[in-house]
């Protein structure tokens, strides 16, 4: 049983990993915005978190949160619609492979390839653009990526499962995080924002995502940086999540 | 001891294969399937010998898919008795699932997963899985294990869905239409794989709306049109009473009623072909005129069809 997850997890991210349009939207592309970006104003200061902070040491962990989306939450959505299009979740439910286990290796990837990717812009920014990282920090960092990766993974069946088709997919998937993600402290802080937009985006569930892993990078603060509250609503979005993909997955088109 | 026992055995296996229930592959009785107001499949019995080699046969819309895959588990009946290997396939138990091998009419795959890849992985859940280089060979694709599902063509994408049906070694395979779309060397090549999975031993359901195809592959063919079954026989005895007579129309002639004329040729089936033909042929005698192209034979399969799907 474990072995037999164990290969459809892996095979599942070398699918992934194969497929150029993910390679391009989870690594290619945060990478070259943190790039371009670092290097143009990595030393000018942003107001965020309540701190003046280094534009690099601000943007790395935000773009992170991109990359995080893309991986799990926009990559599930049409790669799950596109195999339930195709015909392959029929085919495997002829299959003696429990449905949890394929399923679960849709979600796994995702959350690995996700992760993978968050690593790997911090392998790149932690020498090139000086920014820093906290062993203080690094625990609730990792638990907010981990859990994070979970709620993006768990939404992104959830919406899969509500969408007509793969066509709808993409736009579904772009329609619903490009709004949400100017109001959730990706492309700039929210430090200054009117009161009612903060609220807004206090909602949903990604600001809660950005702020409990960019306030981990934070110079100058105490603790651990556990932030509770945040850790709640992802928690909560992650239960609805599963629970809209449980009542309405679907095998057929 | 041993002679009795060995009698009993030779005489099994000389016997006909007789419908008997522990026996029975598949067993459907009164099956009913509607789509909204379109009744698909309207009390549709059926029954397949273990070891037996099935075609389900009939025109686009007969009712095929939905009766393979009503025996798959995909779709459940409105109303029947189902006993697939003695299961309840709409429970769909794993059990259930490790015994059948399941081709489907339309079935996509990952476009970026490799040939020995997909076999290997579909085959990792099966507790019998067969060779994967076996498997390949099969059914032709030992030369394009490392080729990626979106370089292949059709026939061999198809092929690969033939190999992943059978790669868990089930007793039952399903094969919806497995060679629409072939050309005739992939159709010959293909019929090659089933028989060979016959000599296996195998329990075997397909679908076509090929005759030549359900003629060559089958121990007996089951005609479907309109979800009902019009016709169930071995394809030999399928249309035996009747006969088939035609030849070049001449001006003059009374033709029998219930003949066509297509292109200048009629051709009409009669269970007395001495009587219907006697009439004509006094008459051609008596005006000195020769019956062109006169043929009195056995219905071809299509014959048959044609005939019960009009
Ligand atoms: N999912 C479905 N929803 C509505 N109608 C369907 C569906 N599947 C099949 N039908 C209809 O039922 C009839 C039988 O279809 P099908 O079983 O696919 O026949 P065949 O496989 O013999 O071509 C057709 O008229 C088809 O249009
Ligand atoms: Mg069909």
């Amino acid at each position: 049983m474990i072995a037999l997850t164990q290969q459809w997890v892996t095979t599942r991210m070398r699918l992934t990993l194969r497929n150029p349009r993910a390679l391009v939207f989870t690594f290619a592309f945060p990478l070259i915005l943190i790039v371009l970006f670092s290097a143009l104003n990595g030393n000018a200061e942003v107001d965020a978190y309540g701190e003046k902070i280094r534009f690099a040491q601000f943007y790395t962990p935000a773009i992170a949160i991109f990359s995080l989306v893309a991986a799990c939450y926009t990559s599930l959505i049409l790669g799950i619609s596109t195999a339930r299009d195709q015909g392959l979740f029929k085919r495997v439910r002829a299959t003696p492979l429990p449905m949890g286990i394929y399923l679960g290796s849709w979600v796994t990837g995702a959350m690995l390839t996700g992760i993978g990717a968050v690593v790997l812009l911090f392998v790149v920014s932690v020498p090139a653009f000086g920014v820093d990282i906290y062993a203080r920090t690094l625990p609730a960092a990792l638990l907010t990526l981990v859990l994070g990766a979970a709620c993006l993974s768990s939404l992104g069946v959830a919406v899969s499962s509500l969408v007509k088709n793969a066509e709808q997919a993409m736009p579904v998937a772009q329609l619903t995080f490009l709004p949400i993600s100017f109001i959730s402290g990706i492309w700039f802080p929210l430090d200054g924002a009117p009161d009612w937009l903060v609220k807004v985006s206090h909602f949903f569930p990604l600001s809660h995502i950005v702020n409990a892993f960019g306030s981990c990078f934070v110079p100058g603060t105490s603790g651990s940086q556990l932030h509770g509250s945040d850790l709640l609503a992802i928690a909560i979005w992650t239960a609805v999540g599963l629970f809209v993909a449980v009542r309405r997955f679907r095998f057929e088109p | 001891m041993l002679s009795a026992m060995t009698f009993e055995i030779s005489q099994g296996a000389a016997a006909p294969r007789t419908p008997c229930l522990g026996d029975d592959a598949v067993r459907v009785r009164g099956l009913r399937k509607a789509y909204g107001e379109h009744v698909a499949l309207d009390g549709v019995d059926l029954t397949v010998a273990r070891g037996e080699v099935l075609a389900l046969l009939g025109p686009n819309g007969a009712g095929k898919t939905t009766l393979v895959e009503i025996l798959e588990g995909h779709r459940r009946a409105d109303a029947g008795a189902v006993s697939v290997l003695g299961f309840d396939p709409a429970r769909r138990e794993r059990g259930f699932r490790e015994r059948i091998g399941v081709v489907l009419q339309e079935t996509g795959l990952d476009q970026e997963i490799r040939v020995r890849e997909a076999l290997e992985l579909y085959g990792a859940a099966y507790p019998q899985r067969r060779d994967v280089d076996e498997v390949l060979g099969l059914v032709g694709l030992e030369e394009r294990g490392e080729a990626k599902a979106r370089e292949l063509s059709g026939g061999q994408r198809r092929r690969l869905d033939l190999a992943l049906g059978i790669i868990g070694d089930p007793e039952l395979v399903f094969l919806d239409e497995p060679t629409t779309g072939f050309d005739p060397a992939a159709r010959r090549q293909s019929w090659e794989l089933i028989d060979g999975l016959r000599e296996l031993g195998k329990t075997i359901l397909l679908t076509t709306h090929y005759m030549d195809e359900a003629q060559h592959l089958a121990d007996r063919v089951v005609v479907l049109a309109r979800g009902t079954v019009i016709a169930n026989d071995t394809p030999d005895k399928l249309g035996r009473e009747a006969t088939v007579v035609s030849f070049r129309v001449v001006p003059g002639i009374t033709l029998p009623a219930g003949a066509r004329v297509e292109r200048g040729i009629a051709t009409f089936t009669s269970s007395a072909p001495t009587r219907d033909l006697a009439p004509l042929l006094g008459w051609a005698a008596a005006h000195d005129v020769e019956l062109e192209g006169l043929s009195v034979g056995r219905p071809t399969l299509e014959d048959v069809y044609l005939e019960l799907t009009a």
